[in-house]
């Protein structure tokens, strides 16, 4: 008998422990980042990282116009909290100390993408 | 069943909910949904805003063109001089062609002579929006008819279907017609279709449009019409104002003081 009601306890405190983790769990994943003001150029590292951002900057861009353009989303949140607003500009201005930055790439891989068309491109801004 | 087992699995459970009990008690937070409140402001909602234009033309000064400067260095519009190859935001139309459906036929000779900045009317039912084809231009939330010039095919149909001439087909390069370019807009390309954007660039950055902006005279209001308490709706609450073609149904954002 006494045994029976140790075990009862056991699973009692079992049955505690695992409901208390799990909120502490929920909790956890509930607050928010911590983001101050829009990082822009202050930021060191990439919206994504660098591998991903090699091969589908080009993604990353149409899904960013179709965001600011048509819903309004002009914000990107990255995993880490750091804030960037949706524009080929955040891109330009954070890798604004290379000029060659789009191009040398582009030349390197034979591509010949139409952006510069309209947008002035660092090589036609003087800053 | 065994009288031991039996008891033993009676007590378990009353354990089981005594704890339960105990583990709501202490954390009498919501275990299973949470709200991220994060997420709401992200996007602006439907409806809430719908930008709006008053032109005071009492207080448009005869001859100036200082809002078409303004907004053509802002935007790379390209100058070709002359119409043919033409490409306009905003411009200044003489009255019966600004409103050919008013309906006056002896004008005074002040009306004879005035001529009124036009620009896209930013209508609450866009007829361009609904002729184009890929949804290169579209209704944003907040009343602007936008363009997404990476869509535009060149096909034209918007520009058959505004009522109000307010858009510019780009026949050639644009940039040959630039003198000096504006780093604040991209220009445009040949084959696409351009129009007044209501400055949408700038209105995210909290600016006014730079045609209100450089008005010398004041003339143009510019504001929230979804808002009762905004200036623009006290003007016209107060004062007579007209649209342009208002029998089209197009229900145009921009209003007119003559």
């Amino acid at each position: 008998m006494r045994k029976n009601i140790l075990m009862s306890a056991w699973i009692a405190l079992a049955l505690l422990l695992a409901v208390g983790i799990f909120m502490q769990q929920e909790s956890g994943a509930g607050t928010e980042p911590s983001a101050t003001a829009s990082g822009k150029s202050e930021s060191t590292s990439c919206v994504y990282p660098k591998e991903f951002m090699k091969s589908h900057h080009m993604q990353v861009l149409d899904e960013w116009r179709h965001d600011s353009v048509r819903e309004g989303d002009r914000i990107h949140v990255t995993p880490d909290g750091r804030e960037f607003e949706k524009s080929l500009n955040t891109c330009l201005d954070c890798h604004s100390r290379n000029k060659m930055f789009c191009f040398m790439c582009h030349q390197y891989a034979n591509v010949k993408p139409t952006c510069w068309n309209c947008h002035l491109s660092p090589m036609e801004v003087t800053k | 069943m065994n009288q031991q087992r039996r008891e033993f699995l009676r007590k378990a459970g009353f354990a089981a909910l005594a704890g339960l009990g105990a583990a709501a008690g202490l954390n009498p937070l919501h275990a299973l949904e949470k709200t991220d409140t994060s997420v709401f402001p992200r996007k602006p909602v439907e409806g809430k805003v719908r930008w709006g234009m008053l032109i005071d033309t009492r207080n448009c000064p005869e001859g100036c063109t200082k809002c078409s400067a303004a907004c053509h260095f802002e935007h790379n519009v390209p100058d070709f001089s002359g119409t043919k190859n033409e490409v306009k935001w905003i411009w200044k139309s003489p009255y019966e062609k600004a409103f050919p459906t008013s309906g006056m036929q002896f004008k005074s000779d002040e009306l004879e002579k005035l001529e009124v900045p036009t620009l896209c009317n930013h209508c609450a039912e866009p007829p361009c929006a609904k002729a184009c084809p890929t949804e290169a231009t579209f209704k944003r939330w907040d009343g602007i008819v936008s363009m997404d010039y990476h869509r535009c095919i060149g096909c034209r149909f918007c520009m058959a279907a505004c009522p109000y001439g307010s858009r510019s087909f780009n026949w050639q390069d644009p940039r040959p017609g630039i003198e000096i370019f504006s780093a604040s807009y991209p220009t445009r390309e040949r084959g696409v279709v351009e129009k007044c954007n209501f400055c949408s660039e700038r209105l995210v950055k909290g600016m006014l449009p730079a045609c209100v902006e450089a008005c010398p005279g004041k003339a143009i209001t510019f504001g929230n019409l979804n808002d009762p308490a905004s200036d623009i709706r006290a003007l016209l609450a107060r004062e007579e104002t007209m649209q342009r073609k208002p029998e089209l149904g197009t229900l145009p954002s921009v209003f007119y003081i003559i």
